[in-house]
């Protein structure tokens, strides 16, 4: 049966670099000196030059960032506060608001978008900036309050009953023990939140004003209409790099949280 | 003003119900306004309770939902949004079982390998697909290898077929049916396999009525993960699929982004909804499951 083993392992293997080659290729051929995806005739940084001269590629990726940076903060407040009341006090229907939390993660997003648009229609909100901004926050604070909820369950009430004993009050207790020692749940459940805004593209689509474009956007569009190039190979390497540069550090974080 | 701060502050120390509302008021109401108001209108949009100017009139009736019915293709449409989502799910459940088994009983790194596979993941959803599309165009490295090996004369048209659509599907998926699967596997009791093994039973058949049954729960919780976004997935069939892979997805945002019915789009939407909840209920009901071990 050893051989079945060494199947079952070259399987995984063999699935493993079928779902590297893609991403790999990718960001290789966003360094070919020639127009190619076939063939690599040489070094660049041609089409990352280019990129960078576009004032298209830099409104959206000002835009992304500060979309992104925007609903972090905000889904990162209310579900600190809604982590703590769900981990810490135990009333009727605290299972029903459990479930509710899992309702914006399960339903399909586009389905969740028309919606918000109807909303934003009817009640008259300016569509650009901030409609991007509170429609991403749903799923932000929904993602946050999973992760963090995680962190409090394991939290242990005894070093905050401890330091209140020696005097603190509520305040300087949650300043200077709570929030310490929660930081590296917040940090994380932070930086999920800006690579789930940030890479977000079907809400975004159905909640941006006219002229209002994200790195996404202009990476879809330019997509569907020329299909796969360099540039376009440059532009996605970069974003790949964003994100993979966040979820590293948040796994990070939290390996050493856990840790500690 | 700072009289009713102090006497405010007192109370809410008293009172642990009233912390407990307080905390959770601030993401209720959000939640409230930006994810359940829509839906209330969305659902009112549906039953025809609007007037086109988006003024609220009490005109309820089944028109739009009718004319969805009687839409032409949209029945086919759902049906091929099932069958995809259902492909895909068997799948990823052939492709996945086998590496989740790997990595949970046979590897030695399991921490490692499960990360390596973690990472394609932390790239988005968007990305990947383009991704593939490189590989898979007619100029790109598929078809670049199989004419370098004179294996075909012309490029294949991968794009824009059904099969492309599976292959991305496939892809973007699978490890939403490997990571639960991996949890459930990982909890999987050795002592088990010694006794099938010490009563007689085969590696086979110790497979098949012993691994295979107790993770049966880890099956249906990837299944839900990998069914209920593939069947209401929009890029891929709108990037690397064509016309004829349209699934429901993409006929919402037509509807919605270029036609601007929004009653018809609130009814299929809600439809869809429906359709959904009903599939995860039968699901659930058929796998003897109440509730799913993510």
């Amino acid at each position: 049966m050893k051989i079945f083993d060494r199947i079952l392992k070259s399987f995984t293997f063999f699935i493993l670099i079928l779902m590297y080659l893609p991403i790999v290729i990718m960001i290789f051929f966003s360094f070919n000196s020639t127009k190619s995806l076939v063939r690599f005739t040489g070094f660049s940084f041609r089409w990352y030059s280019e990129l960078f001269q576009d004032k298209i590629v830099w409104g959206a990726l000002y835009n992304s960032i500060t979309v992104a940076v925007a609903v972090t903060v905000i889904s990162v407040v209310l579900a600190l506060l809604m982590a703590n009341a769900m981990v810490r006090y135990e009333y009727k229907g605290g299972s029903l608001i459990d479930a509710f939390i899992y309702i914006p993660i399960v339903i399909p997003e586009i389905t969740e978008s028309l919606a918000l648009l109807i909303f934003l229609g009817v009640i008259g909100f300016p569509k650009g900036f901030w409609s991007v901004v509170l429609g991403h926050a749903t799923f932000g604070a929904t993602f946050a309050v999973v992760v963090l909820r995680a962190r409090i369950a394991g939290f242990r009430k005894s070093v905050e009953e401890a330091a209140r004993t020696l005097g603190a009050d509520e305040i300087q207790t949650f300043f200077r023990i709570t929030l310490p020692i929660l930081m590296p749940g917040i940090i994380a459940a932070a930086l999920l939140v800006f690579t789930l805004s940030f890479d977000d593209f079907i809400k975004t689509s159905f909640t941006r004003g006219v002229g209002f474009q994200t790195l996404p956007l202009v990476i879809y569009s330019s997509a569907k209409r020329g299909g796969v190039s360099p540039g376009l190979n440059a532009l996605s390497t970069f974003s790949f790099g964003v994100s993979l540069l966040f979820s590293a550090v948040r796994l990070f974080t939290l390996r050493r949280a856990r840790y500690e | 003003m700072a009289e009713f701060a102090r006497k405010f502050i007192t109370t809410v120390r008293q009172k642990k119900r009233l912390q407990y509302i307080l905390l959770l008021l601030p993401a209720m109401l959000y939640l409230t306004i930006f994810f359940v108001a829509p839906f209330v209108l969305t659902t009112l949009y549906s039953f025809n309770m609007f007037t086109k100017a988006r003024q609220f009139t009490f005109t309820p009736s089944f028109r739009w939902y009718l004319h969805a019915f009687q839409m032409e293709g949209l029945l086919t449409i759902f049906l091929r949004s099932i069958g995809y989502g259902l492909a895909t799910t068997l799948l990823c459940v052939v492709l996945g079982y086998p590496i989740a088994y790997y990595i949970a009983v046979k590897s030695k790194y399991r921490d490692v390998v499960l990360l390596l596979f973690m990472v394609p993941l932390w790239v988005s959803f968007l990305l990947r697909t383009y991704a593939l599309m490189g590989i898979l165009s007619s100029s790109g490295l598929l078809n670049g290898i199989l004419l370098g090996l004179r294996i075909i004369k012309e490029p294949l048209e991968i794009l824009r077929t059904p099969t492309a659509v599976l292959i991305t599907m496939a892809y973007n998926y699978l490890l939403f049916m490997v990571l639960p699967l991996y949890a459930n596997l990982e909890k999987l009791d050795v002592s088990l396999l010694e006794a099938a093994s010490t009563l007689g039973a085969g590696k086979i058949s110790t497979f098949f009525r012993v691994i295979l049954p107790l993770s049966i729960p880890g099956i249906v919780a990837g299944s839900l993960l990998v069914f209920i976004p593939a069947t209401g997935e929009f890029i891929i069939p709108d990037l690397v699929g064509g016309p004829d892979t349209y699934m429901l997805g993409n006929v919402i945002w037509l509807v919605f982004l270029y036609t601007r019915n929004w009653f018809l789009g609130s009814a299929i939407s809600l439809l869809f909804i429906l359709f959904i909840l009903a599939i995860i209920m039968v699901y659930l009901k058929y796998a003897g499951i109440k509730e799913v071990a993510f």
